[in-house]
């Protein structure tokens, strides 16, 4: 599905990320709850005014299964085989909702690496984060 | 209709004022065909568009990304009436471009990442939420008059 450059790509991105899973995740949260907040109806447990301490773990959360993702990328349904059944089973987010928060994950790259986000990254980021949410909604139905 | 606060008009205004239309423009139209190749169905004419490369360097997109970029800065000025702003071109883009209007989220999504990258985090997560109603409101004008 991706090609090898596609691959140095994800990793290379990655790189600059990897340490920085908390605070890039609560940025990515914050994001998605500010700019849509219809997305905030799938964490009532966080309120609705998430404080910066539950956004920095749940943000880890979720930027570690990227990471997953990433060192997985030649057999992500394997590897996302658990989290898909927690979306499928129990999360149950609309799969609309996956754009949205890869338009945000975008931004929160774009705003960090600025110069250095090339469109090569942008491009081959939204493939790979698109294929992450198809993974993750598949066993819906 | 765009629903943003006085505060988020003003904000929205600043920093439009440091964008140079051009290059943005260019840029965000450059970013949408490479990141959402089928998007170049629209524009076989414009020579090559073979890589990331030759896409981000090509004249007409540059200039075509201006022009586009044109329009949506006017639109800027009307935020309270859009869909009359907007109009003439959403008949153009319907009946003589044949333009999908989900064409226009999609440039829209774009070109809030392209600011991201130029204002980095100045572009704070209020900024980019009125401006991704701004970019909302423009693409709902522009399919308004679709039939």
């Amino acid at each position: 599905m991706l090609s090898a450059q596609e691959r140095a790509h994800v990793a290379q991105v990655w790189d600059l990320i990897a340490g920085h899973e908390a605070p890039f995740g609560a940025e990515l949260l914050l994001r998605l709850f500010t700019v849509y907040p219809s997305t905030k109806t799938y964490f009532k447990h966080l309120g609705d005014r998430p404080d910066e301490v539950q956004l920095l773990s749940h943000g880890q959360r979720v930027l570690e299964a990227v990471g997953v993702a990433v060192r997985h990328m030649d057999n992500l349904r394997a590897a996302l085989s658990p989290l898909a059944d927690l979306h499928a089973h129990v999360l149950r987010v609309d799969p609309t909702n996956f754009p949205l928060l890869i338009q945000c994950f975008q931004v929160v790259l774009a705003s960090h690496l600025q110069g250095e986000f090339t469109v090569e990254m942008q491009a081959v980021w939204d493939k790979f984060l698109t294929a992450l949410s198809v993974v993750l909604t598949e066993k819906y139905r | 209709m765009v629903h943003l606060t006085g505060e988020e008009k003003s904000a929205v205004a600043a920093l439009w004022a440091k964008v140079n239309v051009e290059e943005v423009g260019g840029e965000a139209l450059g970013r949408l065909l490479v990141v959402y190749p089928w998007t170049q169905r629209f524009f076989e004419a414009f020579g090559d568009l073979s890589t990331a490369d030759a896409v981000m360097k090509n004249p007409n997109v540059k200039k075509h990304g201006k022009k586009v970029l044109g329009s949506f800065s006017d639109g800027l000025k009307h935020l309270d009436d859009l869909k009359g702003t907007f109009a003439a071109l959403s008949e153009l883009h319907c009946d003589k471009l044949h333009v999908d209007p989900e064409n226009f989220k999609l440039l829209g999504n774009v070109l809030v990442v392209v600011l991201a990258r130029h204002f980095g985090k100045e572009f704070t997560p209020g900024l980019q939420a009125a401006y991704q109603k701004v970019v909302a409101g423009v693409a709902n004008a522009l399919a308004h008059k679709y039939h």
